[in-house]
């Protein structure tokens, strides 16, 4: 009975139309998507502000007389003295898991055509990032499936990872083959019916990218059956540059949803170059001060409040983790500029892409003198730090006898021997595009090579033999692998046994 | 006209010092005006501009505009008065309008605050509820 009183009570309350202060302001100055308000002396930071028509802007610039704003969507039809009202609200993005499969705008609009978004949970765009007492070290690997990246820079769940080259060396394919291995490893593991199985869901942000490249991504990960575990948020070339900057917030709002509800996200942010010169014309159009590269002056928090909302929170707080791949083009491969430099020192390593290498034929270009991962060997499983932990030196040495050996021809017969294996190494980690591998076909890999069962394997027929030997271990020997799997790591039993099959695998090898 | 900082910083110096007990006083604003025209310091016009902004904003931010759909009698425009002047403080310079498309009630606005009761945006805010 008293609820039926309270809900009249709250009718009839909705009905009174009580007179509400508004704050308004006159639209003084509209170009480029920023405009000037006079008035609004109650605006916040980062307020909304309602245009009128379904237009909103977001204060960005509190001044004495007036408000700077940037406007989201179409600006074409705000006038000079028109009224703009405040809202008393901050720009907020549907999150939830009804967002999976779909592409969206910078404001968790849908784009793809399929209809309304289904979500009733909204998160600000921008968030205070946890907390130091909320945090806790990233110990949980996340696998890329690309054999380079797992063995020598392994990427931990809630780890920073810069993905840094030049234009077309790869760095979007790093990205997507990792949001592939995530649905394949998701897939398997549901069809299996694991029962503490924590799936990884994906967050793609494209920022000032060409449609057509967006297109491209969205199909291959189609084709994978990928798109089911991931989002998309799009602010493209044509989109305006206030969408661009706020579609890496957007996206960082969506993936926290799922660490604050104690899930795993992983989001790759492509890329922040393209962000940041998003960011300097706003700020030049907001007539804030330049500095060097007349970028503004915090394009630095820019980035690294972005990035700081990448986290691995403990289990008290939901054990929910935000692993970020953050993509920086560089231009003709000099990482010392002021963007790529903020952004290594923000992320917790960088994968570094060579062009040279990229044209050599080694592929992924990952250049693994100057590629490092500072917190991820903790999350390593103990299999591929067994085999995997001597590869980065053997490798860094292997280049520097290969420098050295190009003057003469008389090399003893140690050194031959560091030479030749350095050389199927570098065979075994060339690997096709969205073709991810499982962590235990690496380890068994990079078990084989290390162990020396590839030195009498010709260099040319290195790629032949890895391929032949993935296709027996896994269609032969799955319980093998399933074995190194599940014990993570490589017993003396299944050294053993690893062994035996190996071996046999040799005899019918041709 | 483009109005540099230091003509800004000038006029903003000028304004304040026709300020008297935060009340602007406008005797003391003329005197500032006929000194500058009358001694023409350099961009003199730039400070003149800027100033009359200044005041412009300091007008409106006290003056408050009542709109209503039919005369209002003065015991009425004496009620919203005194009303208006518990809530911001003396210094408020009232002007009384008449506007039919509000088509009932009031709409007062001081400064960059709006008070709107009129049926018009009852009828809009109805509007974009459906």
């Amino acid at each position: 009975m008293s609820n039926l009183l309270q809900e009249i009570e709250a009718q009839i309350s909705g009905v009174k139309t009580a007179v509400t202060r508004q704050n308004v302001g006159i639209v003084r100055e509209i170009g480029d998507g920023v405009a000037k308000i006079e008035g609004l002396t109650d605006a916040m930071l980062n307020e909304m502000l309602d245009f009128g028509n379904g237009v909103i802007g977001l204060a960005l610039n509190l001044e004495e007389t007036e408000v700077g704003a940037i406007i989201l969507g179409d600006y074409t039809g705000v006038r000079e003295g028109q009224e703009v009202r405040t809202t008393g609200k901050l720009l907020q993005v549907p999150v939830g898991k009804g967002l999976l499969g779909r592409v969206v705008n910078s404001l968790g609009q849908p784009v793809d055509g399929k209809g309304p978004i289904k979500s009733d949970v909204n998160y600000p765009v921008e968030k205070i990032a946890p907390g130091i007492i909320k945090r806790k070290s990233v110990s949980q690997p996340l696998q890329t499936g690309i054999m380079a990246v797992d063995a020598m820079i392994p990427i931990g769940r809630g780890q920073r990872e810069l993905i840094i080259g030049d234009r077309s060396t790869g760095k979007t394919t790093i990205g997507v083959d990792t949001i592939i291995n995530q649905a394949r490893i998701n897939k398997a593991a549901e069809a299996a019916g694991e029962k503490d199985f924590r799936p990884i869901y994906s967050i793609y942000v494209a920022v000032g990218q060409k449609q057509s490249n967006v297109a491209r991504v969205i199909s291959v990960l189609e084709e994978a059956g990928a798109m089911p575990y991931t989002i998309i948020v799009t602010a493209t070339a044509s989109d305006s540059a206030t969408n661009q900057y706020l579609a890496p917030f957007a996206g960082a709002s969506m993936g926290e949803w799922f660490m604050d509800n104690g899930m795993d996200a992983l989001i790759i942010f492509d890329d922040l170059s393209k962000h940041a010169v998003a960011y300097r014309q706003v700020s030049l159009i907001l007539k804030r001060p330049s500095g060097r590269e007349a970028y503004p002056g915090d394009v630095f928090y820019l980035h690294s409040r972005l990035l700081e909302r990448c986290a691995r929170v403990s289990e008290r707080y939901g054990n929910g983790s935000l692993t970020g791949l953050p993509i920086i083009e560089t231009q003709a491969g000099d990482v010392s500029a002021y963007i790529p430099t903020n952004v290594i020192s923000i992320t917790d390593g960088q994968i570094y892409l060579e062009t040279d290498l990229f044209y050599q034929g080694i592929r992924p270009a990952i250049s693994v003198g100057l590629s490092v991962s500072r917190v991820g060997s903790a999350a390593q499983i103990k299999a591929m730090k067994q085999v995997a932990g001597r590869i980065k030196g053997d490798l860094a040495q292997f280049r520097e006898l290969a420098a050295f050996a190009q003057f003469g021809s008389d090399l003893d017969a140690k050194t031959q021997a560091q030479l030749e294996r350095g050389k199927r190494i570098v065979e075994v980690f060339k690997q096709p595009q969205y073709n991810p591998l499982p962590v235990e076909v690496q380890a068994a890999i990079l078990w084989t090579v290390q162990n020396g069962f590839m030195d009498d394997v010709p260099v040319d027929k290195i790629k032949d033999f890895q391929a032949k030997l993935t296709d027996y271990l896994s269609s032969r020997k799955a319980d093998l692998m399933g074995k190194i799997s599940k014990e993570k790591a490589l017993s003396d039993a299944l050294v053993a046994e690893l062994k035996a099959t190996v071996t046999e695998f040799k005899q019918t090898y041709k | 006209m483009k109005i540099s900082k230091q003509e800004r910083r000038e006029a903003k110096q000028l304004f304040r010092s026709c300020v008297n007990n935060g009340l602007l006083d406008e005797n003391r604003v003329r005197q500032a005006v006929q000194a500058v025209i009358t001694q023409k310091p350099r961009g003199f016009m730039g400070i003149l501009s800027q100033l009359q902004r200044l005041v412009k904003l300091d007008l409106e931010r006290r003056t408050a505009k009542v709109e209503s759909a039919t005369t209002l009698s003065p015991q009425e425009q004496a009620a919203v008065q005194s009303s208006l002047v518990a809530k911001y403080g003396p210094g408020l310079n009232l002007t009384f309008a008449q506007n039919p498309a509000l088509l009932g009630g009031l709409r007062i606005q001081v400064g960059s605050d709006v008070y709107d009761g009129s049926v018009r945006e009852r009828l809009d805010n109805l509007r974009e509820a459906f």
